[in-house]
This record gives structure tokens, sequence and C-alpha cells, in this order.
């Protein structure tokens, strides 16, 4: 039985994180028990992170029902990935999927779309593929809300998180939809740059 | 169950596994079969009596090197779209050999116009194409669907409805070599027909074929 990895994914610069991400999974596969534990523990706590920033009305119970679905995934997927390739464009694809598809299973179906498509832009224009710590890792997308302006994150708090229209949000914050609109555009511009600069200088 | 004792679980179950091939080495052993049982099939009903002048003529060839092409990009693509991180254009591959196809067919209908006016363009029934591209599909379908599900069903409906696309262009790869049915048109709404409508219905029940072990559809 190969022994496990010395590097564990918690340390370090992004590029090692992954490469440790990687090797862990590569263990997994050929039977390192080890190995996969911290590897799946990793994946929970990092899934966890996630939709507790874009879902945070889901209750304690619903967020472990998803990360548990990913966790599953995973196991169940885990012959298909090519220890030859990074393992996080793998793993954020089946985070997505499953996102995805819970979407559908919970009223704020948009808002889940949105985390969705969210992964989706930020993944695809990343060059290549292995930027999607950008993805999972929400500690970038955590920073990069604080650069925000108070107006940019509240408008983009209520339409994006909170799915209210703009309307709504217009109402709630003692402004003009179209204002809400036009902070949210910023917002977003402002994130998917901060969230691709950080992916850019991690590699 | 709580998280940790899932993860423990899992664990648990985890044995060494053999990574999957990438779709192009897994596609040989499938074609292989389904041309296998194609060239079975044929063999059983007996040729067409002019095949052997067929083969040398460009536009049988060109029709059938295209539906062939089809079948091989629309396995390739399915087995591609199983894997997670494999790149989304895969779904769209089958696209270019297809649009040829049709249009190889377009192109017969419009030579059959030139050459016998619009007794060339005759519609007759011909249900029995679907018949045999569907019976002669069957394997390689159901082949192709057991390797797809050691895979992981990210888009489910692309996948089966890629996956049956394969199948059906194989099957209608093989009714030409045994039915003498040329007419250009006859072709289109018959046998195309036929594959189309069969790529469609597994679309639809591509959720309930391919899904998560253990998970709702």
């Amino acid at each position: 039985m190969p022994s496990a990895p010395e590097a564990t994914p918690a340390r370090g610069s992004a590029a090692s994180r992954h490469a440790a991400l990687d090797s862990l999974m590569r263990a997994a596969q050929q039977g390192d028990g080890r190995a996969y534990h911290l590897l799946l523990q990793e994946v929970a706590t990092r899934m966890r992170r996630l939709i507790m920033a874009r879902a945070p009305w889901l209750g304690q119970a619903d967020i472990e029902d998803i990360v548990q679905d990913v966790l599953l995934s995973l196991h169940l997927a885990r012959a298909t990935w090519d220890p030859a390739r990074p393992f996080m464009p793998w793993i954020s694809a089946i985070a997505r999927n499953r996102l995805t598809d819970h979407a559908r299973r919970y009223k704020r179906k948009q808002a889940f779309d949105q985390a969705a498509a969210d992964l989706a832009e930020v993944f695809s224009t990343t060059p290549g593929q292995s930027h999607a710590d950008g993805v999972v890792d929400l500690m970038s997308v955590r920073s990069a809300m604080a650069d925000l302006s108070e107006g940019e994150r509240r408008a983009f708090e209520l339409v994006r998180m909170k799915d209210l229209s703009p309307t709504e949000a217009a109402h709630q914050s003692n402004t003009t939809a179209g204002a809400i609109k036009v902070a949210v555009h910023r917002a977003s511009r402002k994130l998917r740059l901060a969230i691709n600069k950080d992916g850019e200088e991690s590699t | 169950m709580k998280t940790d004792a899932l993860i423990d679980s899992l664990v648990r179950d985890a044995g060494p596994v053999k990574p999957l091939q990438p779709p192009l080495r897994r596609i040989w052993g499938w074609l292989a079969l389904a041309l296998g049982f194609a060239g079975a099939m044929v063999w059983a009903i007996g040729p067409r009596p002019d095949l052997a002048e067929r083969l040398f003529e460009a536009r049988f060839v060109l029709e059938q090197g295209a539906a062939l092409l089809t079948a091989i990009a629309a396995a390739l693509a399915a087995l591609a779209l199983t894997v997670p991180d494999a790149p989304r254009f895969w779904r769209w591959v089958p696209a270019l050999p297809a649009a040829a196809w049709l249009g190889t067919l377009g192109l017969g209908c419009l030579r059959d116009w030139a050459q016998m006016g619009p007794a060339g363009l005759r519609v007759t029934p011909d249900p029995e194409c679907f018949v045999y591209i569907t019976l002669i599909g069957s394997l390689p379908l159901l082949a192709l669907v057991l390797m797809l599900r050691k895979g992981a069903p990210m888009r489910p409906s692309w996948t089966l409805a890629l996956a049956a696309l394969a199948a059906a262009a194989i099957g209608n790869f093989a009714l030409r070599l045994f039915h003498m049915q040329d007419a250009a048109l006859m072709v289109l709404v018959w046998q195309f027909g036929a594959v189309a409508l069969i790529t469609a219905i597994a679309g639809l029940c591509g959720r309930s074929v391919l899904r998560w072990p253990g998970m709702p559809a």
C-alpha cells in the first residue's frame, strides 16, 4: 500500500495545496485509506465554505446534505479522475454539477443557478483550468467582497445571494432599481476581476 | 448521517480503483463489437446483390463514410461527457460528421431531382428502416450504456442522446448494406429520420438511465 503524501493541503501556496490534493487523490486511487480520508475532509471543508457563502439562508442540515452529496459523487466517480491531470478542475466540475442538481430541489433556485453560473464564469474566464481554486476556495471571494463599496456589496448580497428583485432590493436600500442594477453589475465585474487576478497570482 | 461518519464509511468502502482509460482508447473495443454485430446482422439477413457495385460508387461511399464517422464521433463524445473535467466542446464534435452526412443526403436529393424530376423525390412508406436500425443498434447501445455507467453522469441527457446517435448511425450504416433503398429523400426521411428520432427519445430518457447511483433522478 502506498504511503500517504507528506504534504497536507491546508498549508502553503495555492499551487502547493493543489499539488498536495493531486497526490492525495493519486494515493487514494491506489487504495491509501489515510490519504483518501484527508482528501474527503479537505473537500468537505471547501464545499461547506462555498455553500455557506453562496446560500447563507440554508440551514446546517441542508448544507451538510449537499456536502455529503458531493463527497458521495466524488467517491462514485473516482475512477474517472486521470492521475495525469490536476484534481481541482475535476472536483470543481463535480461540485458544480451537484450544485446545479440541488438547485432544482430548493426554492431559491435562481440563487443556486447564479452560484453555478458564477462557478462556470470564473472557471471559463481563467486561462486553462488550473484556477479552480478560485471556484471552490471561497476565501478569495470573501477577500474580494471586502474591496467592494458598501452600496455595491449590499446590492450584490440582496440581488445575487438573497435572490431579491432589483425593485425589492431598491426598496430595502432606499434607492432606485436602476442604481441597484448598476451596483450589482459593478460588483460582479470587480469580483470576477479580483478572483481571476487571484487565480493568476496563485499559479 | 453526519458528514464525518459518511467520510469514514466511504474510506472503508474504498479499495484501489483503476482509472478509466481515455475515451480514445475505450472506443476501439466498442467499435469492434458494434461493427462485428452489424456485420453479423448483414450476413444473417443477406447483403444486397449490388453491394460490390455500390462500394465503387462515390456517393454511396461518402454517405456510408459520414454515417460511420458520425457513429464514432458520437460514441467518443458520449464517453468524454462522463469524465467530469472533459472539455465541453466534446458534445459538439459529432455535429461535423453529422452535418456532412446530412449534406451528402441533401445533395443526393438535388441530384435525384435533376436526373428524374419529381419522381426522384417521391416518398413512400418504408417503416422497416426504423425497425432494422433499432434492432442493429440495440446491442451497440446496450454495450455503450454499460461503458457510460462506469463514468460520471455529468450530463445524462446529452450523453444518452449521443450514445443512441452512435448506435443508430451504426444501425443505418449496416442497413444500407442489405436494404435496396438509395433514393436520397427516402434515406433522408426514413433512415436519417429514424436515427434522429431514436436520438431524441434517448435524450428524453437520459436522466432515468444515467444517474448518480443512490440519488434521485
